[in-house]
C-alpha cells in the first residue's frame, strides 16, 4: 500500500470516486461485449476500494482506452483517464503488461526517445513531391514509415498515406515541412504509463517544431493529432501552432472551393467508415472524413450501426492488447462491413493496420480498407 | 435625542465574551483557549470564557449569570453562523435584561474551522480577527426599540397539489381565510393523475378526490383554478399579491354537466393524460376535477359554437372573457408549487420507440379512468408478455445529482400492479440501489420479490429496438460480473423528480432562495425544514425537494402551523435595524428618498425629512447613499461598520481580504460553502450588512486606507436582490467608485464586485481562491500600497 497516496489522487483526478456501479459503462464497453471477465467499473471498485492487486492484473491493460463508457457515465467519472494514470503505477512491475508483437513497437519508440538517434524516415519522399524544412505548416508524419517495415508481411504501406497527403499539399499548391529528425508524438506511451520517455519524445518535437516557424501542425494519424493537440498542451502548456487532423484540412479546403475532386476518378461503390476513437470520441471530429467522403463523386456512404460517438473501436490501441477479444471485435466490424458496404475507409493508420491483420486471420473476411488521405489522393486523380 | 447621547458617552462599557468549542466543530481546527487569551487583553473586555457549547442551556445560563454578576452591557459569541444562532442569543440577553441589540457574534464555524480545517494556525488568526471585530462592534452597538408591525390573517397557498390542499385546508380550519392558486383548470396535481399510490395499493384519486371537494367546499378557501401569481410585494404580515386568472371563458354558471364537450368537434390531446388520450377544445381535465367547471382551450377551439348552442345555463359560456388581475392582501404565503417529471427524450429511445415509457405514463395507461381503461398496451394494441424497469433516469448523474426519492417504490409499485392484474408477465428491474427507506418500504420490496419479480443490479447506458418493437437490454448483472442480454416488450423508464419549470420564475417573485439542485432552499436544512429564508414565507412537497405523498403531506401541514404562528399571534417583531436621520447633519438633497427601494422616505420641499419606520425593511441603501453621513442603519452604522474594519486591518492588513457580504446571499453562500466543507484561502475577512445596498464609497474607501489587500463587495445576483432593488444601486455606486481608485493609486484589480446565492458555495470558495492569487501576485509586483490620502489645502 506504499503508493496508495498516489492512487488517491488519481481517483480524485479521475473523479473515480463519483462511481455508484450502475454498470452502464460495461453495458456499452466493447470489451465487455465480447470478454465477460472484463468490467470497467469493477476495475474502479477494486482500486477504491484498496485491492491494489487489480494494478498487476490484465485488465488494466485490455482497456481500450477508447472513451465508450466516458460518454455514458452518469457520474461523470474520467475512464480513460483513469485507466492511464493507473498504467503507470502497474508498470513498476515489468511482467505485468507484455505488449504485442513482443513490444517491438515501445522499443522503437523508446529508441527514438534519445535525442542522439540518427533516423533516416523520409525515405518515402519521391521526386515528384515538393516539401520543405521550414514554413507555415508543417505535415507530422507520425511513425508510418516504421509501420512499413514492422508490417511489411500484411501488405500494408502506411507511408502511402504520407505521400498521399503530400501530392494533395502540392496540389493545393502547398509545400509542407517534413522534418527530416521527427520522432514519434509518444501517444502509446503515454498511454502506457511511460510518462518520462513521452516527455523526451515531446519535448524533442516541439523543440525542432518551433524550429520550421509553422503555425499549423497537419497530421493524418488521429492518434498524433490528439497528442500534439491535447497532451502537449497540458504538459508543457499551450502551443503557438494550431494542429488539425489531415480530414480538416481537406474539408476546409473543399468548403472554400480550393480542392474539387475529379470526376474521372468516380468511385463506384458502396463505402463506410470506421471513426478512430482519438478522432472521434476524444476530440468530436464526426463529420470532416464525412464531408470528405460526400465530395468524392460516387462514394455512396452508408454507416455502421454504432457510428460517431457510439462507434466501435477497432479492437487494439497503443500496441499493447491484441488477443481473442481484439479479434473477436474486429471480425464483427469486418462482417458489419461487408454486409453493407465494397470499402471500408478509415482515417487512422493503425485502424488500418489492425483491421488487415484481422483478416489475415479470418477466413473469408477479406475487404478493400483504405485510409481516407489515400481515398482522396486517388480521387484526384494521382496513383497511390 | 441628544441628551440620550451624551448618557451613552458616560456608559463605561462592560464586555463578556464567549468562545465556543461547538464540540469538536470549532476547537478541532481552532486553539480557542488561545483565542480567547487574545481577546482578554482587549480594552473593556470584562470577562472572556470558552464553552463547550455556549448555545447551550447551561452555555446560556452562564451568559445570563455573567450579565447580572458583572454587570455586563454587552455581549459577544463566537461561534456559528448568526444565521443560526443570532436569535437565540439575543433571546438569552434579552431575559437577562439587556437591550436585545446589545448582542454581537462573531461566525468563527461556517466561516472559519470548517473551511480551514487544514490551517489550523492561520484558522486560529483568523478567529482572534473575526472575534475582535465583533468586540469593536460590540462598542458601537447602541440599543433598540421593539418594533411590532400587524399580521393580516388571511394567508396565500401557491400551489394545488395534495401539499397545497393539504396546507390551504389545515389554515382554513384552524379558521384562516386562505387563498389556494393553482395554474391548472383544476386542484389535484400529480396525485391526480396516479393510478395507485405505494405501498398501501389504494386508488390515488379516491383518497385525493375527497380532500378536493373539501377544498372546493371550504367556507374559509377561496379556489383561483387556472391562475398565475403574477407579482409579490412586501414583507410577513403584509404582502401584496397579484395573480392573473387566467380567462377560461367560462364563468361561474357553469355546473360541469358536460353537455359541451360531447358536443365540440375539436379533439385534441389531453394534457393530463401526457397527451396519451384525447380530450376536446372545451374540457375538463379529468371526472373528479374541482371546481367542477370547464375550461375552453382557445388554442384549440375553431369557435363554431356548438357549445354554446346546447349549454343550458345562460352566460355560463363567454368568448369575451379576458385575463383577470386580482389583489389580494396577505400576512403569510406557503410555497407548494411542485415538481415537473424529468423528460427522458432522446435517452433510451424515448419518443422514439413505440414501446418505452415514462414512470408516469404508465400511471395513465394503468389507470382505470385513463385512456386504454386501464389496460396496460404496447402501441400495436398487445398486451406486453414482458415488462423492464429501468431505474435512476434523470435522477443521480453529473447534471442532476439529488436522488429522486420515489422512483424505487413507484416503479416496485407499478410492478406489482402488473403481476397482480397478469401473474405471468416477466417483470425485470434494472437498478443502481433500491431505496426502500419509509415505513412499510421494505416489506414491500419482499412482497414484491416473493411475485417473482426479477431484481438486476445493473443499469443500461442505451437500449435498442428490434423489428418486432420490442426491446433489446445489454447490461451487465454486477452481482454475477456477468454482461447479459434481455429482450423485453416494453420498457418503464423511472424518470426522476425535478424542479418545476417555473422554479426560477417563482425564486424571484417571491424572493426566495433555491438549492443547488434547483429546489427551493429551506431556512435551515434541519431545524427549519418548512421555513424559508424570508419571513413569512414556507413550503410544502416537491417544491422543496423530492417527496412521496405522506412527506409531502406532513410538510404541508408542518408548513401551515407555522404559517399561522404569526397570523395567531396578529403581530411580528422585524428587526430594529432600520434607517434613522440626523436632521442636523441632513441637507434635505432627497437622495435617499429617490432612491429607498420602499419609498419609506419622505421628502417634501422645506419639511424636515421623514422615515416611516414600518415600510422601512432595513436594507441601508439610504446610509450608503447619503453624501453628508446624515442617514444611518442601526445595527449597521458607518461607526460600527468602520470598527469592524479598523479592528481587522490593525495587523497585515495587505494580507487580507476584506469581503462585504450580504445577509441573504453572499453571506448564506459563505454559509454553505462551511456547511459543504469548500476550502478557500484562510486569510478572508467577512463583514456582514444586511444588503449589498450599504455598500459605501465610504466603507470601501476606509478599508484602502488602511490598506486592505484586496476588497470584495458582494450581494444577491442582480434580479434576486431581497430588498427590490439593493444591489442595482450598489452596482451603480461602486462602478461609479472603481473610476475614483486610479486617483487614489490603489490598482483597480484589488476592487472587486461580484454576486453569489445562498447555494453557491462552490462558487464562493473559487472565487476567494482566484482572489487570493491575484492578491499575491499583486504583492509579488509590489502594488499593495496605502492610499495616501493628499492634505487638503487651507483656503
Amino acid at each position: 500500500m506504499s503508493n496508495r497516496s498516489s492512487i488517491d489522487g488519481i481517483i480524485e483526478r479521475s473523479r473515480a470516486y463519483n462511481c455508484v456501479q450502475c454498470a452502464k459503462c460495461s453495458s456499452v464497453c466493447p470489451l465487455s461485449g465480447v470478454d465477460e471477465s472484463f468490467s470497467p467499473r469493477l476495475i474502479a471498485e477494486k482500486i477504491l476500494l484498496g485491492f491494489d492487486e487489480i494494478l498487476y492484473e490484465k485488465g488494466l491493460w485490455t482497456c481500450l482506452t477508447c472513451g465508450a463508457c466516458d460518454d455514458k457515465c452518469p457520474s461523470d467519472v474520467d475512464y480513460r483517464g483513469f485507466i492511464r494514470e493507473l498504467r503507470g503505477k502497474s508498470r513498476q512491475r515489468e511482467e505485468v503488461w507484455k505488449c504485442a508483437h513482443g513490444g517491438v513497437l515501445q522499443s522503437l519508440m523508446r529508441m527514438m526517445s534519445d535525442s542522439a538517434l540518427k533516423q533516416d524516415r523520409v525515405g518515402w519522399i519521391t521526386g515528384d513531391m515538393k516539401v520543405a524544412d521550414k514554413g507555415e505548416i508543417l505535415f507530422f508524419v507520425g511513425c508510418l514509415p516504421y509501420f512499413d517495415i514492422i508490417f511489411e508481411d500484411f501488405g500494408v504501406k502506411s507511408t502511402d498515406i504520407a505521400g498521399s497527403a503530400v501530392k494533395i499539399f502540392n496540389h493545393l499548391g502547398v509545400t509542407p515541412v517534413v522534418m527530416q529528425d521527427e520522432r514519434c508524438c509518444g501517444h502509446d506511451l503515454l498511454w502506457s504509463g511511460d510518462t518520462e520517455n513521452f516527455m523526451r519524445l515531446a519535448k524533442n518535437n516541439l523543440k525542432q517544431i518551433k524550429k520550421t516557424g509553422a503555425v499549423k501542425v497537419v497530421t493524418s494519424c488521429p492518434e498524433c493529432y490528439r497528442t500534439l493537440k491535447l497532451d502537449y498542451a497540458e504538459y508543457f502548456g499551450e502551443q503557438d501552432f494550431e494542429v488539425l487532423h489531415f480530414s480538416e484540412y481537406l474539408s476546409d479546403s473543399i468548403n472554400r472551393g480550393e480542392l474539387v475532386f475529379n470526376e474521372a476518378c468516380r468511385l463506384n461503390g458502396r463505402v463506410t467508415y470506421q471513426d478512430p476513437c482519438r478522432l472521434g470520441r476524444h476530440l468530436g471530429v464526426y463529420e470532416q472524413p464525412r464531408d470528405v467522403l460526400g465530395s468524392i463523386p460516387g462514394a455512396c456512404l452508408g454507416e455502421l450501426e454504432l457510428n460517431r460517438d457510439r462507434a466501435v473501436c477497432c479492437g487494439s490501441s497503443c500496441w499493447i492488447n491484441c488477443g481473442q477479444s481484439s479479434k473477436e471485435i474486429q471480425k464483427r466490424k469486418l462482417e458489419e462491413a461487408k454486409s453493407i458496404a465494397d470499402l471500408l475507409v478509415t482515417a487512422c493508420p493503425k485502424c488500418q493496420i489492425h483491421l488487415k491483420c484481422a483478416m489475415g486471420d479470418l477466413e473469408g473476411m477479406d475487404m478493400d480498407v483504405v485510409d481516407l488521405t489515400v481515398l482522396a489522393a486517388r480521387a484526384l486523380g494521382y496513383l497511390v | 435625542m441628544n441628551k440620550e447621547k451624551k448618557n451613552e458617552e458616560k456608559e463605561e462599557l462592560r464586555i463578556g465574551v464567549y468562545v465556543c468549542d461547538c464540540g469538536s466543530n470549532i476547537a478541532g481546527v481552532v486553539d480557542c483557549a488561545a483565542v480567547a487569551r487574545e481577546i482578554e487583553k482587549l480594552d473593556d473586555v470584562v470577562i472572556v470564557r470558552e464553552n463547550k457549547y455556549t448555545c447551550s442551556d447551561s452555555g446560556q445560563e452562564e451568559i445570563k449569570k455573567d450579565i447580572k454578576k458583572h454587570k455586563l452591557n454587552r455581549v459577544v459569541v463566537a461561534s456559528c453562523s448568526p444565521r443560526l444562532h443570532e436569535p437565540t442569543f439575543r433571546k438569552c440577553v434579552e431575559s437577562a435584561g439587556l437591550n436585545r441589540y446589545l448582542f454581537e457574534m462573531a461566525n468563527i464555524r461556517e466561516h472559519c474551522s470548517w473551511v480551514h480545517p487544514k490551517n489550523p494556525t492561520e484558522a486560529t488568526e483568523k478567529a482572534k480577527d473575526l472575534t475582535k471585530m465583533a468586540v469593536a462592534k460590540a462598542r458601537k452597538l447602541k440599543p433598540l426599540p421593539k418594533i411590532q408591525s400587524p399580521v393580516i390573517n388571511e394567508a396565500l397557498v401557491v400551489g394545488g397539489g395534495v401539499a397545497g390542499i393539504q396546507a390551504a385546508l389545515d389554515l382554513a380550519d384552524m379558521g384562516f381565510k386562505t387563498y389556494l392558486v393553482e395554474k391548472e383548470p383544476s386542484i389535484g396535481g400529480h396525485m391526480a393523475a396516479l393510478d395507485k399510490t405505494f405501498p398501501t395499493i389504494d386508488c390515488s384519486i379516491c383518497i385525493l378526490g375527497p380532500k378536493m371537494s373539501d377544498a372546493g367546499n371550504h367556507p374559509n378557501i377561496e379556489l383561483l383554478t387556472y391562475s398565475e401569481i403574477e407579482s409579490v410585494e412586501g414583507y410577513i404580515g403584509n404582502f401584496k399579491v397579484k395573480v392573473r386568472k387566467k380567462a377560461r371563458y367560462i364563468t361561474d354558471e357553469c355546473n360541469g354537466c358536460g353537455e359541451c364537450w360531447k358536443v365540440c368537434p375539436v379533439i385534441t390531446k389531453n394534457e393530463f393524460d401526457l397527451g396519451l388520450g384525447p380530450r376536446k377544445a372545451i374540457y375538463i381535465p379529468f371526472p373528479q376535477a374541482v371546481p367542477l367547471k370547464a375550461t375552453i382551450d382557445m388554442n384549440a377551439c375553431i369557435e363554431c359554437g356548438l357549445c354554446e348552442e346546447v349549454c343550458e345555463r345562460e352566460g355560463a359560456i363567454d368568448f369575451k372573457q379576458e385575463d383577470e388581475i386580482i389583489e389580494l392582501n396577505v400576512g403569510t404565503i406557503i410555497v407548494a408549487t411542485g415538481f415537473t417529471d424529468y423528460d427522458p427524450s432522446g435517452e433510451y429511445g424515448y419518443g422514439e420507440y413505440d414501446n418505452v415509457l415514462t414512470g408516469m405514463d404508465y400511471e395513465r395507461l394503468i389507470n382505470a379512468a385513463g385512456p386504454t381503461l386501464g389496460n396496460v398496451t404496447r402501441k400495436d394494441g398487445k398486451k406486453p408478455k414482458s415488462i423492464a424497469w429501468i431505474q435512476c433516469v434523470g435522477s443521480r448523474n453529473k447534471d442532476n445529482t439529488h436522488c429522486s426519492n420515489v422512483c424505487c417504490m413507484y416503479a416496485m409499485k407499478e410492478a406489482m400492479q402488473i403481476k397482480e392484474k397478469y401473474p405471468d408477465t416477466e417483470v425485470y428491474i434494472f437498478y443502481i440501489d433500491i431505496r426502500a427507506f419509509g415505513k412499510d418500504f421494505e416489506e414491500f420490496y419482499k412482497r414484491l420479490m416473493n411475485k417473482g419479480v426479477r431484481f438486476i443490479r445493473g443499469v443500461p447506458a442505451e437500449i435498442k429496438e428490434t423489428p418486432e418493437k420490442n426491446l433489446k437490454i445489454v447490461v451487465e448483472n454486477t452481482i454475477l460480473g456477468r454482461v447479459c442480454e434481455y429482450e423485453v416488450e416494453m420498457v418503464v423508464l423511472s424518470t426522476g423528480i425535478m424542479p418545476n419549470t417555473d422554479a426560477q420564475e417563482m425564486q424571484r417573485k417571491l424572493n426566495i432562495s433555491r438549492t443547488a439542485d434547483g429546489f427551493f432552499m429551506e431556512a435551515h436544512p434541519k431545524l427549519r425544514p418548512v421555513d424559508t429564508p424570508t419571513d413569512g414565507i414556507y413550503l410544502a412537497g416537491c417544491s422543496q425537494g423530492p417527496k412521496d405523498i405522506p412527506n409531502s403531506v406532513s410538510q404541508a401541514k408542518g408548513a401551515a402551523a407555522s404559517a399561522a404562528i404569526p397570523m395567531i399571534r396578529g403581530v411580528v417583531e422585524p428587526d430594529s435595524t432600520i434607517a434613522s436621520v440626523d436632521l442636523d447633519k441632513c441637507t434635505n438633497c432627497a437622495l435617499c428618498a429617490k432612491y429607498c427601494p420602499y419609498n419609506a422616505i419622505v421628502h417634501e420641499k422645506n419639511k424636515p425629512l421623514k422615515i416611516i419606520e414600518a415600510a422601512c425593511k432595513g436594507c441601508g441603501t439610504c446610509a450608503a447613499i447619503c453624501p453628508v453621513g446624515a442617514m444611518e442603519q442601526e445595527g449597521f452604522t458607518d461607526a460600527q461598520l468602520i470598527s469592524e474594519i479598523e479592528a481587522v486591518l490593525e495587523e497585515n492588513p495587505e494580507e487580507k481580504i476584506l469581503a462585504f457580504l450580504c445577509n441573504w446571499c453572499s453571506y448564506a453562500g459563505a454559509d454553505t460553502a462551511g456547511i459543504s466543507r469548500f476550502e478557500y484561502p484562510p486569510n478572508v475577512r467577512i463583514i456582514k450588512y444586511m444588503c449589498s445596498g450599504r455598500a459605501s464609497a465610504r466603507l470601501v474607501d476606509k478599508a484602502f486606507e488602511l490598506n486592505a489587500g484586496m476588497v470584495l463587495v458582494s450581494g444577491c445576483h442582480i434580479g434576486d436582490c431581497h430588498y427590490i432593488d439593493g444591489n442595482y444601486s450598489c452596482e451603480e455606486r461602486m462602478d461609479k467608485y472603481r473610476k475614483t481608485l486610479e486617483a487614489k493609486a490603489i490598482d483597480p484589480r484589488r476592487f472587486h464586485v461580484e454576486w453569489f446565492s445562498a447555494a453557491e458555495g462552490g462558487e464562493f470558495a473559487e472565487y476567494m481562491k482566484e482572489l487570493e492569487d491575484m492578491r499575491k501576485k499583486l504583492q509579488e509586483e509590489g502594488k499593495l500600497t496605502p492610499w495616501k490620502k493628499k492634505a487638503k489645502k487651507k483656503p
